[in-house]
């Protein structure tokens, strides 16, 4: 295996050595091994062995970037040289930079020393568990996995960041299935380090299972109404998702198409919300430890009680817009509670959906989104009546963010995100009938 | 170009075992100028080697980010040993599947590299063309991507091949303020299978596309809301293929099938109107070379076309050999992997509804109130037949002419059931060769159709 350490000192040394050049370096080795059941049985056993090489250069304030997988300083230099002739093929802009030099710095995360024997008698108690108790459920596949690397970070400023991690991590696909009849496809996923407890109960995992069987022969809908949705944990991930990237990130600010270009330090959420990305959170697994730009990697928030903060943007779209550089590149979402407890916020819900997820066409930077509801249930008077199918929900991504009604206690904790249940008012609930 | 060294590594392979060592190198450029920034510029590059072992009913795989006949050696190894480690645990053995007789099959093409400059260059001309012309836009992006691969399969009982798919895509994106103040957004793909120099030496269909693009903006800036419900429509031959793709192809997959899919109960049966017909072509279609041909998959299996619905009968699945042995037919060359440690899994390859005999003018002549849906930027499907896709350009009808354009929406169903409703069918087929489907991996698929005209489920306000 190649000395990753020596290599990157040498490479380092040879960008440092080339005239009005700055530029960073990463090198990765990955090692994972991977156990996949499809309808209960093991069907594939993965050993994944890989590198990878990132490389940016600015010579004479032109970037370029590469990528490869072949590590040895031979190739690795040769790509440097790729990337600088990348580079003197485009235009000159002051904005691109790099970050100052930081202190060297050696992390070692997570679980290091993996027990694959161990992963496979939980992987194999959990399909064993599904059979037992979710007799209507089609685990269609599943896959347990463990990964590790040893990563290295330079750039010719004299940063030096060396960072071992390894974690578990586990993927279900499944339908509700009676033998005559099956719901949608369902996802549920977590990362974790530690094989002491029972699978299942990770992240959502459970809580989906039971929603996947309770889907079976779902309601139509007849009406069109405007009503109340309760969006679960991973919809709002997604749907924040939606509303960060069109709002807060690189593009919409550079492109001027942020609906929020100047609302830093205004009210754009409901004052329930409280929106921040927080990589050394000690729910989130994989922490960042510096940004792609090559600043240390700190919490942040981005809506306070409703308030825009800032934006999620990089060095060079701060120095190209003006704006604040993100504390972090991550995307490790963490949503504060509310003081209401999930079942409360049902019983109190007139008529709306909880959903699970939105099948839709990505919204445009005006935040209309209309898209089919999945994985949902129809509530009226504070009760679940059912599964939906053939439903469609409609409303603007920036005013739901505004009618946010209610904030659950509990949280998901799936290792990437720690995120409630948030209910939301005054969007078009239609059926297909 | 790869350098077939995998061949001799035959003798690796563990006797009863169904093996399958597989070389591939992926290249990936891209530049992306953002209002005349150059915001990426970015070359990347993955190489290696993978192995799998299929044995009593499971399968070993192993990769390693290296090209060389020692690399090749340890994953067949590791592929093994995975292999038979799987094998303690599972009390129910499987047979082997059928073999497949040996030949060696190569694709046409192979791929060329060019210098970043040349991209960028490209880039920085469309860009400015478009600047320079359309002076109200809030912003313009030029995106070029290129995503090419070449495969070497060698196995232990099926056909060899050394292959290559070199694909190269420009997006435009215009972004324009609507009458009421809110940003409007529209792209248009140009390019397809082969290089730079196949699509974009002369930029005249480019700067047409863009003239096209650009009205369509300007009418969606004064669009109106659709009016949700369950309409007649004529969908545009890239929303048909996007349905050729999402709502049948994906329940057609023989893994989605297993897993339960509406496909599953069908099979012979009508579902869909009888004007219908969906076939995956492999590498050659209505006589001429497929959008995105494949000539072996990355089993070995040598690629002929799979024939899915034929005059609303659904006719068959797309398989892979071990679901092809479950079903008891012959596996047609639809098990793809994306990176070189990506093991196959059963894609879709060129995909479309084939052509009826209508007029596209009469088809449109013959609404009275429905929706013309011309773009869709993506699609997801179910296994339940149920889809949706976002529809980000599209104009009303009324008494059989166009109206006013529509904001964006989405349009969903149940494919079986839509399907059902579809009386009319034009004769030509377009095709698009910039799909990336994304179950598990990516891949890069192609998806056509004619324009079709059915009653679908709109969304609006």
């Amino acid at each position: 295996m190649a000395n990753i350490l020596e290599i990157s000192d040498k490479v380092c040394e040879y960008m440092r050595s080339k005239e009005n050049l700055k530029g960073d370096l990463t090198i990765s080795e990955t090692e994972s091994n991977e156990i996949t059941v499809k309808d209960g049985k093991f069907t594939l056993f993965r050993t994944l062995i890989d590198n990878e090489i990132s490389i940016k250069v600015i010579k004479d304030n032109k970037y370029g970037t590469t990528k490869l997988n072949k590590c040895n300083e031979e190739a690795i230099i040769a790509a440097v040289d790729d990337a600088i002739r990348s580079a003197e093929s485009a235009d000159a802009d002051e904005c691109y930079d790099i970050a100052p030099g930081l202190e060297p710095a050696e992390y070692k995360l997570g679980v290091l020393e993996p027990d694959i024997d161990r992963l496979m008698e939980r992987t194999k108690e959990l399909s064993e568990t599904i059979a037992t108790r979710f007799k209507k459920i089609k685990l269609m596949e599943m896959y347990t996995k463990y990964h590790k690397g040893k990563s290295v970070f330079v750039n010719t400023n004299g940063t030096k960041d060396v960072k071992d991690f390894g974690y578990y991590e586990i993927f279900l696909e499944f339908a509700g299935n009676d033998g005559e009849s099956s719901t949608g496809v369902m996802w549920s996923a977590a990362i974790f380090d530690s094989l002491d407890k029972d699978l299942i109960t990770l992240g959502n995992i459970e809580k989906d299972l039971t929603d996947a069987e309770r889907s079976l022969n779902p309601m139509k809908i007849s009406d069109k109404f405007e009503g109340e949705i309760l969006l679960t944990p991973s919809c709002v991930s997604m749907m924040l998702n939606i509303v960060t990237a069109n709002t807060v990130s690189d593009s919409a600010i550079i492109e001027k198409t942020s609906v929020w270009l100047d609302k830093v330090g205004e009210q754009v959420a409901s004052p329930l919300l409280t929106i921040s990305s927080k990589p050394w959170d000690e729910r989130i697994i994989d922490h960042e430890v510096h940004t792609e730009d090559g600043f240390r990697s700190e919490d942040y928030t981005l809506i306070d009680k409703g308030v825009l903060k800032c934006f999620a943007t990089s060095l060079y779209a701060s120095n190209k817009c003006g704006v604040n550089r993100a504390a972090n590149s991550a995307t490790d979402l963490i949503v504060e509670p509310g003081d209401t407890p999930y079942e409360d916020i049902i019983k109190g819900m007139k008529k709306g959906l909880i959903v699970g997820a939105v099948s839709a066409g990505r919204p445009g930077a005006n935040g209309e989104l209309a898209g089919v509801a999945k994985r949902s249930f129809y509530v009226e008077n504070g009760e679940i009546k059912g599964a939906v199918i053939e439903t469609m929900i409609s409303g603007n991504l920036f005013d739901m963010l505004g009618n946010v009604k209610a904030v659950s206690k509990e949280q998901v904790c799936d290792g990437t995100m720690a995120v409630p249940y948030i209910l939301v008012d005054k969007v078009t609930i239609s059926g297909g009938n | 170009m790869l350098e077939d060294i995998l061949t001799k590594q035959k003798s690796l392979f563990t006797t009863g075992a169904q093996s399958v060592l597989r070389g591939q190198e992926s290249r990936f450029r891209r530049v992306v100028i953002s209002d005349g920034n150059l915001v990426t510029n970015d070359r990347s590059e993955e190489s290696g080697i993978c192995a799998r072992v299929y044995q009593n009913g499971a399968y070993g795989f192993a990769s390693m980010a290296e090209y060389s006949e020692e690399a090749a050696r340890k994953v067949i190894e590791k592929a093994t040993k995975n292999a038979g480690y799987l094998d303690k645990f599972n009390a129910e053995k499987k047979k082997a599947y059928p073999g497949i007789p040996n030949s060696y099959i190569t694709s046409p093409r192979m791929i060329i590299d060019f210098e970043q400059k040349r991209i960028i260059d490209l880039c920085k001309e469309i860009d400015a063309h478009v600047a320079k012309t359309y002076t109200d836009l809030i912003s313009r992006t030029i995106v070029y991507r290129e995503d090419t691969m070449e495969k070497v399969i060698v196995t232990s009982d099926a056909s060899d091949g050394h292959v290559a798919y070199p694909r190269c895509i420009l997006y435009v994106l215009l972004n324009k303020m609507s009458a009421d103040g809110q940003p409007m957004e529209l792209f248009k793909a140009f390019g397809g299978f082969g290089h730079i120099e196949d699509h974009f030496t002369d930029l005249t269909h480019v700067y047409e596309g863009v003239e096209e693009l650009y009205k369509d903006l300007c009418a969606k800036a004064n669009g109106v809301y659709a009016d949700a419900g369950v309409k007649t429509v004529i969908l545009h031959p890239e929303v048909a293929g996007m349905i050729s793709h999402e709502a049948v192809g994906h329940t057609v997959e023989a893994d989605l099938v297993l897993g339960g899919s509406v496909a599953g109960p069908n099979l012979g049966k009508q579902v869909a109107s009888e004007l219908v017909s969906i076939v995956d072509y492999a590498h050659t279609a209505f006589g001429t070379a497929a959008p995105l041909p494949v000539y072996i998959d990355d089993e070995g299996t040598p690629a002929s076309d799979a024939v899915l619905i034929e005059n609303g009968i659904l006719k068959g699945y797309m398989n892979d050999r071990e679901s092809a042995a479950h079903f008891g037919v012959d596996p047609v060359g639809n098990a793809r992997g994306y990176a070189f440690s990506d093991e196959p899994l059963i894609r879709m390859r060129n995909t479309t509804v084939l052509p009826g005999k209508d007029k596209l003018e009469d088809m449109i002549a013959s609404v009275d109130d429905g929706y013309y849906l011309l773009q869709t930027g993506n699609g997801q499907a179910d296994l339940t037949g149920e889809f949706m896709f976002g529809i980000n350009m599209g104009y009303e009808i009324k008494n059989g002419k166009l109206g006013r354009a529509i904001l964006d929406t989405t349009v969903s169903g149940v494919a079986f059931d839509m399907l059902k409703t579809v009386d009319m069918v034009s004769d030509t087929v377009t095709w698009s060769a910039n799909g990336t489907c994304g179950k598990k991996q990516f891949m890069a698929v192609s998806m056509g159709g004619p324009a079709i005209r059915c009653k679908i489920m709109i969304g609006g306000r």
